[in-house]
């Protein structure tokens, strides 16, 4: 009788199975649940309504007992709930939109390169190739003074350029949540490598004519993953002081860090970087609950500085000419591979479901005592998140994370396509990306989004967001005019 | 039914006991001490005398007469002396052309030497560090300088660090700011702080007068700071904080803008000092106090205060007298001032009517550091502590102004009897010294009586 048993890997049946076993995991309390519900029931059943009657009354609750019992449970709840961590709520969010006037088209930017370089040919081909294979679009944008030949990178343009960036920003984003600049208590301001003295968050200040109480911060150097490094000091501060209101900008400032020299490794950036800002609200009073849009559930860094190679991977210096450049080495793609295991191995507990964790510790407990040969279990982190949001750093990182994270094309759609519009905008693609999902109509209450960003040190930070109200496509936004083009399929090499 | 009662009052009783055990000890993790502190002494070989500052004067090319007699002036009047520390391509020649390499070098000297000493005399190794906070206005470098910092000190993983630049002089205060309320929301936490300010890509060498003043006012210093808030090193820490207030006025444009960098006509970089300076620091330093003032001193002194105002407000007619000034001292033993300047300190002295005694420390760290920027605080901290001045419960307040225009107090108290050397180990006892007059004067005082047509420099 020996058949041969049908090969399992190809059987339909097995995706229930799969199905079930996760169903049965995740809702173990309520399986357990519904036995004891059924036994009690008929127990009641049994005594009849009578019996019950009985009982009831030979229970002699006097007045006072009853008085007493009620003030301290009702007490018992009020410190509860006083003593529980404070929500933190994203209220809204807006992005910085750059006039046309400032579009770099493939053409422009080559033809510029071309003048610019006119003495190293071969480092114009090297901008030309990286360009076709970087899955930037033709509508992204650099500052005026970039647009010089050559470039005139002189404070007063950069601080120009922050001007417009951070003012359009904050305008805008006071206009849609109704915010009065008064009543802003925390303010931080993050921005790698532009920080004049007084700092960019003084400059909103002075704009603004902010309170004179007012807390700011303005973090620098701590490249693409600063926004989120922004949001956690935010969340630490909202949990220190009650009905409090925080405004978090993140931005780059690229006019005084364009590139000059000919050095390749350090033209790279020259090629990704665009101009881009985000500025967000967020807030812990309880009555932004209803109008809030996200709600922060979690936020984990991690650096991994002490590993020399990580750290040198993102490093500025200057080239033999003595020009000041930023050099990205080879392997980029390796350290941050490496880099975005720690943080899941981190971030994985505190969001997979069980049904994910007890198969990694199964796999995890047959690997060491069985097998050594299983294959390590990736957790499926699509069954913890909805969206997600990974920094648009280049065409590279977001393929290898999707390798890596087993994501489908749609899951990394949001990415794609801000590389494409807004080219890499370092700490605030992240909000870029979020519009676009909003602006597809993709976000529905109870979603749960994952920002995941990487910056210079070596950093990989991640946030968990969840979606606290069906959001309607927005009208506004910095997709308005283009999110009926999109998605647009990029090709692997756009000749020029 | 009794058993029914007592499980149904000792369920919400005990309930109730251990909520309020776990906020009473949330409250105990929240307090924020220093454990120690490490400021920066340079080597000898970059001290700035001041033939060598005639050499560096002279060398520049874009100064004439009327530039010297100003920065002869300013120079005699700064109450600097001859052993403050200056970045070191001033020394090679090249403060015309800095170089980025440069600036990172002055930090990674700064850091090399006071981390790895604080971290040993502490005996705490660096991956025991959680947060680290850096502040140094003028430079932004990636990866950041608290990256820097991790990858020489192999720190964890999970540390938080905090880079925070462009905020001025101000700015350590600021980050005990963020130390402090981090430790406010997380347990056994160790903090790294380290300050300085970064002098060699900054240095000016155009001819605009208002920011050729910054060259001759800021000099190299830093410090390192480790704090906790770990209950059982509460009796071996230094100092606790018990409050910090911090003012910013830059929504006035006047105060705004008398502090910032920005392009000269030829446009070269530099820091520009507006001349209502001094008035904007008043302002910021009036509304700093008013708010700080009632946290830190004695209810008698704040009812006397009141009552003397308002009996002079309605008392019109009393023209004579001076105004009533509130009287810190009742709440406060020690003044760590920003060295800003001589005029910073007599200014502050005078406002606060505070006597020799309480200035010394910020004059004679004005006189052997100069201006070392967000960092000055520790140093005149460490003045007081090198004069065996702190005992244990003495309250030390603490105030700095910075570019924005910005202003931060906060206030110690002593936690144990302190007597440690220092910096200051190798020239405490020639403080203070007999005369404070600069020796500029007696070298270069002729100046003053040139004429332009007439100038010709001696060799």
């Amino acid at each position: 009788m020996a058949q041969i048993l049908p090969p399992f890997t190809s059987s339909v049946k097995l995706k229930y199975v799969k199905l079930g076993y996760q169903y049965l995991v995740n809702h173990i309390l309520t399986f357990l649940l519904i036995p004891i519900m059924l036994g009690t029931a008929l127990e009641i059943l049994r005594l009849g309504p009578v019996e019950i009657l009985n009982v009831l009354k030979s229970l002699r609750f006097d007045l006072v007992q009853i008085l007493c019992s009620s003030f301290l449970i009702i007490f018992v709840a009020t410190v509860y709930f006083m003593s529980k961590p404070r929500c933190i709520y994203l209220v809204d969010y807006s992005c910085y939109k750059a006039p046309i006037t400032c579009r770099v088209p493939f053409a422009t930017f080559m033809e510029h390169s071309r003048l610019n370089l006119k003495d190293n040919p071969k480092s114009v081909d090297f901008q030309m190739r990286i360009l076709e294979r970087s899955g930037l679009g033709e509508e992204t944008c650099l500052p005026p003074a970039i647009h010089y030949i050559p470039p005139s990178p002189t404070m007063e343009a950069a601080r120009g350029e922050a001007e417009d960036v951070i003012f359009g920003v904050i305008d805008s984003l006071l206009q849609k949540t109704n915010l009065k600049p008064k009543d802003i208590d925390i303010l931080i301001v993050n921005c790698s490598l532009f920080s004049p003295t007084p700092s960019l968050s003084a400059m909103v200040v002075n704009k603004y004519k902010l309170r004179s109480n007012i807390k700011s911060y303005n973090l620098s150097g701590m490249g693409c993953s600063a926004g989120l490094i922004s949001i956690d000091l935010a969340r630490d501060l909202l949990q220190v002081h009650p009905n409090s209101n925080a405004v978090v900008v993140s931005t780059e400032i690229i006019t005084p860090n364009y590139y000059q020299g000919k050095e390749r490794a350090m033209l790279l950036p020259n090629c990704l970087f665009r101009m881009g800002g985000a500025a967000m609200l967020l807030s812990n009073k309880r009555r932004e609950r209803r109008r809030a849009k996200y709600r922060l559930v979690h936020v984990v860094r991690t650096h991994k500085g002490c590993d020399d190679k990580a750290y040198r991977c993102v490093y500025e210096e200057e080239d033999p000419q003595g020009k000041v450049g930023i050099n990205l080495s080879k392997d980029l793609m390796v350290i941050a591979a490496d880099a975005l295991k720690s943080n899941i191995t981190t971030i994985g507990p505190l969001v997979l479901p069980a049904s994910e964790q007890l198969l990694f510790l199964f796999t995890l407990i047959g690997r060491k005592i069985f097998n050594p040969k299983w294959k390590p279990y990736i957790p499926d982190f699509k069954q913890a998140f909805e969206h997600f949001c990974i920094h648009a750093g280049g065409r590279a990182v977001i393929d290898e994370l999707q390798k890596n994270l087993q994501l489908s094309a749609e899951h990394v759609e949001a990415s794609r396509m801000a590389l494409h519009r807004f080219g890499n905008t370092s700490s605030s693609s992240l909000w870029y990306e979020l519009s676009y999902i909003e602006a597809k109509g993709r976000m529905k209450k109870g979603d749960r989004v994952w920002q995941i960003a990487f910056g210079s040190g070596f950093k990989c930070n991640s946030a968990v967001w969840k979606c606290n109200r069906s959001i309607k496509a927005p009208t506004d936004g910095p997709w308005q005019d283009c999110i009926d083009r999109y998605p647009v399929h990029i090709p692997e090499i756009v000749k020029l | 039914m009794d058993h029914y009662f007592m499980i149904l009052y000792s369920l919400p009783l005990l309930s109730l006991l251990y909520i309020i055990y776990k906020i009473v000890d949330q409250r105990r993790h929240q307090g924020c001490y220093i454990l120690d502190y490490q400021c920066f002494k340079p080597g000898d070989d970059r001290k700035l005398s001041t033939e060598f500052s005639g050499e560096i004067i002279k060398r520049n090319k874009n100064l004439g007469l009327n530039e010297y007699k100003f920065l002869l002036k300013a120079v005699v009047s700064s109450g600097i002396g001859e052993q403050t520390y200056a970045p070191r391509m001033v020394f090679a020649g090249r403060e015309e052309n800095p170089t980025y390499e440069d600036g990172i070098f002055e930090m990674d000297e700064f850091f090399n030497d006071c981390i790895g000493k604080l971290l040993s005399r502490a005996k705490v190794s660096a991956s025991e560090i959680d947060v680290v906070v850096v502040n140094v206005s003028m430079l932004a470098s990636i990866p950041s300088l608290a990256s820097r910092i991790v990858n020489h000190y192999k720190m964890r993983e999970d540390v938080k660090t905090y880079n925070l630049t462009g905020m001025g002089c101000s700015a350590s205060l600021i980050s005990i700011n963020v130390v402090q309320n981090i430790f406010k929301s997380h347990k056994d936490m160790y903090a790294l702080v380290v300050t300085s300010e970064s002098l060699s890509p900054n240095w000016y060498s155009g001819n605009d007068k208002s920011m050729i003043l910054a060259n001759c006012l800021f000099r190299s210093g830093g410090c390192a700071m480790l704090l906790s808030n770990k209950v059982e090193l509460r009796k071996k820490a230094m100092f606790k904080l018990k409050c910090l207030v911090r003012t910013h006025h830059g929504a006035r444009d006047e105060s705004y803008g008398c502090c910032i960098q920005k392009e000269d006509e030829q446009g070269r970089v530099g820091f520009h000092l507006d001349k209502v300076l001094p008035k904007a620091a008043t302002r910021s330093f009036v509304d700093n106090l008013k708010e700080i003032a009632p946290k830190i001193l004695p209810v008698r002194e704040i009812l006397r205060f009141a009552l003397v105002s308002t009996l002079r407000k309605t008392l019109q007619r009393a023209k004579g007298g001076a105004r009533p000034v509130i009287n810190l001292k009742s709440g406060v033993d020690h003044f760590c001032l920003h060295t800003g300047g001589k005029a910073v300190i007599d200014g502050i002295g005078q406002n606060l009517n505070l006597s020799e005694y309480d200035l010394e420390p910020a004059r004679m760290t004005l006189h052997r550091f100069g201006n070392t920027s967000a960092s000055s605080l520790w140093y005149v901290l460490g003045y007081m502590e090198a004069k065996k001045r702190l005992k244990k419960g003495d309250k030390v307040f603490m105030i700095s102004f910075g570019a924005g225009f910005k202003c931060n107090s906060c206030l110690w108290e002593v936690v144990r009897d302190l007597g440690d050397g220092n910096v200051w180990e190798d020239c405490i006892d020639s403080y203070p010294p007999e005369t404070l007059v600069n020796p500029f004067l007696e070298k270069y005082g002729w100046i003053q009586s040139e004429d332009i047509s007439t100038f010709k420099f001696p060799e």
